[in-house]
């Protein structure tokens, strides 16, 4: 609403109310659009029009404390919005936005008017320069390889162009930031892909390195695909230590991926952290592990509750435990993009999901190998997120749920031996 | 320079090599030319006291305590440094072999100490392998928790199995959790009824209850439970009340009034 309202910051900040009275200077204007229209003289917006009173109030207008007052008393409803809101949208008119009468303002939209065609000439002649590539072949003196990147280079810049013919639209910036941009399109794509990589994919990387999962479980990632995690209803940070109870039950996730087209993606959720006594050392546990999931810009949501038994599962959830005295386990959970074998135009293939549950080493839980798995079906890891697992109240109940021994198992230190001048004094001749 | 010039000036002497006759023989003039500048210079360095002494102190034996491939254990110093405002000791996290070693990656002039498992490993470890990690730990079968005990002890409640206490291994003070061991309960006949009384060790050595346990004895006590419950915005109860509270400062008053008269009048009369 405020957005078909926007004068109401400028009239918040003179102070006056004069909108309906005095003339707007509309019609200074050079632009070739048609001047806006006038005002509307609707008065039945404001609450100080008697005829409001006498009937029914609106929430989205009324500012005046004995209003308000009447409002929750007579139609037992609250005020939406600040008073400060209420009151600027109570006493301006509704000029949209682009239609706003202020001259440097429509001098300025005019300016980005037509920065805006000249990218759309330029989109146009980019279009018609592929085509002519595409039709004619490979000039002289060019390999096949040389004008198959040069029709690429030439489809990049018109992906660039296409952004940067929106970038400067403030209509655009609003939607988007409104979390109402159309992730078809490649601005609100462009412009969701910024925000991520400015914060939260920083934050992301921080924790995945610093908690070494990387090395740890593959050896390299670069994320392009942005994650979030839900447990139940419980949104989990990157990294956040997850209640074992809560944790019992298979999460469900947002990958947004920022380039346009569906994909497949295989996703593994993979414990290095696995206590191993007799080895004294760690070994792997995937708790998860699903191929032949379809993702787009637009179909973000993942339930792995839900995911098809037959043609998607391999490894159904397992809730994750750590025992008692154990340091926390990292739980981290890949995204990992299957090969595309058709061209980009044609829906990808599936994995062989029949061929890859004869193989042992990926259905076995314990001992699963990331980094063996992706080699094999050559998949490239595009998005990764973490959650820590600890020993709390509930993982006996959780362990006794899963049928897993070793609830009551408690792990301590194992004492290392001294060095032998640092021995006690009997110790050295026992 | 200066006695060339001289020379030369003998054979053809002019004003330039007058001026450079001038300056060579001013080192051997006694009278100084000009009057002694009158502003003073100030000392920029403590000359004397301790400042500029003490510079043989004992060394503070740092640097390497453990050589390369030395046997190590957690805890042991291998390197002795002072930092910036606090003490950067390097010591020994894991036990394995000391190992002196350069990362370029990290830094190009610095030299790094580290701990290796086996006396065949390197480091630094390759950039993108999985780390060698020890667990350094052991599985125990935990003890049995004092609400398991109890609940144990009333599922077979049944005095037999109480009476035939040789059939049941006296708890081993070891194998009991850090919690049990810091509390014991006590006994008491209070009006022939059995009060438990639950004690824990506290700092200092003193078994006592634990403060929230001697703030729910007060306010499960009758006292508490018999008091009124505050209803802010009960006028009646404030009025009653403020009126009472009147009526007893005036009463009270009006007998220290009439003590206080006596008093005096009884000085007096001493």
């Amino acid at each position: 609403m405020a957005s078909k309202r926007p004068i109401t910051q400028c009239l918040r900040c003179t102070g006056h109310d004069r909108i309906h009275i005095l003339p707007i200077r509309n019609l200074m204007t050079t632009t070739s659009e048609p001047p806006p229209p006038p005002p509307p003289t609707d008065r039945s917006s404001s609450e100080d029009a008697p005829k409001q009173q006498s009937s029914t109030l609106n929430p989205f207008l009324v500012h005046t404390p004995r209003t308000e007052r009447k409002l929750l008393a007579t139609q037992s409803q609250y005020p939406i919005g600040s008073r400060r809101r209420r009151a600027a949208l109570a006493t301006s008119s509704n000029i949209p936005f682009t239609q706003l009468p202020y001259q440097c303002f429509q001098e300025a939209r005019k300016i980005l008017l037509e920065d805006r065609r000249e990218k759309i000439a330029e989109i146009e002649k980019m279009r018609e320069r592929i085509e002519k590539a595409q039709k004619e072949g490979t000039r002289q003196g060019e390999g096949e390889g040389e004008r198959e990147h040069r029709v690429r280079s030439m489809r990049g810049r018109v992906e660039d162009l296409k952004v940067l013919a929106d970038i400067n639209d403030p209509l655009v910036k609003k939607r988007f930031e409104d979390g109402l941009g159309d992730m078809n399109k490649p601005i609100y794509r462009d412009l969701a892909n910024k925000s991520w990589r400015n914060y939260k994919r920083k934050v992301l990387l921080q924790r995945i390195t610093q908690m070494n999962v990387i090395p740890d479980i593959l050896p390299f990632i670069d994320p392009s695909v942005s994650t979030s995690l839900v447990f139940g209803r419980k949104k989990v940070p990157h990294g956040e230590i997850v209640e074992s109870t809560l944790s019992e039950r298979a999460p469900s996730m947002e990958l947004q991926c920022f380039d346009k087209g569906e994909r497949l993606v295989t996703i593994a959720v993979v414990n290095p952290d696995v206590p191993n006594v007799e080895k004294d050392g760690f070994a792997y546990r995937c708790h998860f592990l699903a191929s032949n999931v379809r993702i787009s810009p637009t179909e973000t949501g993942v339930d792995a509750a839900t995911l098809n038994d037959e043609s998607q599962v391999i490894i159904p959830w397992m809730a994750p435990y750590v025992q008692k005295g154990l340091q926390y386990q990292r739980h981290a959970i890949f995204i990992l993009e299957q090969p595309q074998y058709s061209s980009s135009t044609e829906p990808p293939t599936p994995l062989d999901l029949v061929e890859i549950k004869k193989q042992a080493r990926y259905t076995n839980r314990d001992g699963f190998k990331l980094r063996s798995f992706a080699d094999r079906y050559r998949l490239k890891p595009v998005g990764v997120d973490l959650f820590r697992a600890l020993w709390d109240e509930g993982t006996v109940g959780v362990m006794e749920r899963l049928g897993v021994s070793g609830g009551d198992v408690e792990f301590k230190r194992k004492r290392v031996e001294p060095l032998p001048y640092k021995r006690l004094k009997g110790e050295r001749f026992r | 320079m200066a006695l060339h010039q001289l020379h030369r000036s003998i054979r053809a002497p002019s004003l330039a090599a007058l001026a450079a006759l001038e300056s060579a023989l001013s080192s051997f003039r006694i009278s100084p030319q000009r009057a002694i500048p009158s502003g003073r210079r100030n000392a920029s360095h403590q000359a004397q006291g301790r400042a500029n002494g003490p510079k043989d102190g004992a060394g503070k034996r740092l640097g390497a305590k453990k050589t390369d491939g030395m046997y190590v254990v957690p805890g042991n110093i291998l390197y002795k440094q002072r930092g910036t405002g606090r003490d950067h000791t390097i010591h020994a996290g894991v036990p394995g072999y000391v190992k002196y070693y350069t990362d370029p990656a990290l830094h190009k002039k610095r030299k790094y100490i580290g701990v290796v498992f086996e006396r065949g490993n390197t480091l630094p470890q390759p950039p993108n392998a999985v780390r060698r990690r020890k667990l350094g730990m052991l599985a125990y079968q935990m003890p049995l928790t004092t609400v398991q005990r109890e609940t144990g002890d009333l599922a077979n409640a049944d005095l037999s199995a109480s009476s035939d206490d040789a059939a049941i291994p006296p708890p081993v003070l070891q194998e009991q959790p850090q919690e049990a061991r810091k509390t014991k309960t006590i006994r008491t006949r209070r009006d022939g009824e059995l009060v438990e009384t639950k004690l824990t060790l506290r700092p200092g050595y003193q078994w006592r209850q634990t403060n929230w346990e001697i703030a729910r004895t007060a306010l499960q006590s009758k006292a508490a439970t018999s008091a009124k419950t505050y209803k802010p915005g009960d006028r009646f109860a404030a009025w009653r009340k403020r009126s009472a509270r009147v009526a007893k400062n005036a009463e009270r008053r009006s007998i220290g009034r009439a003590s206080k008269g006596k008093k005096k009048s009884q000085k007096q009369a001493a």
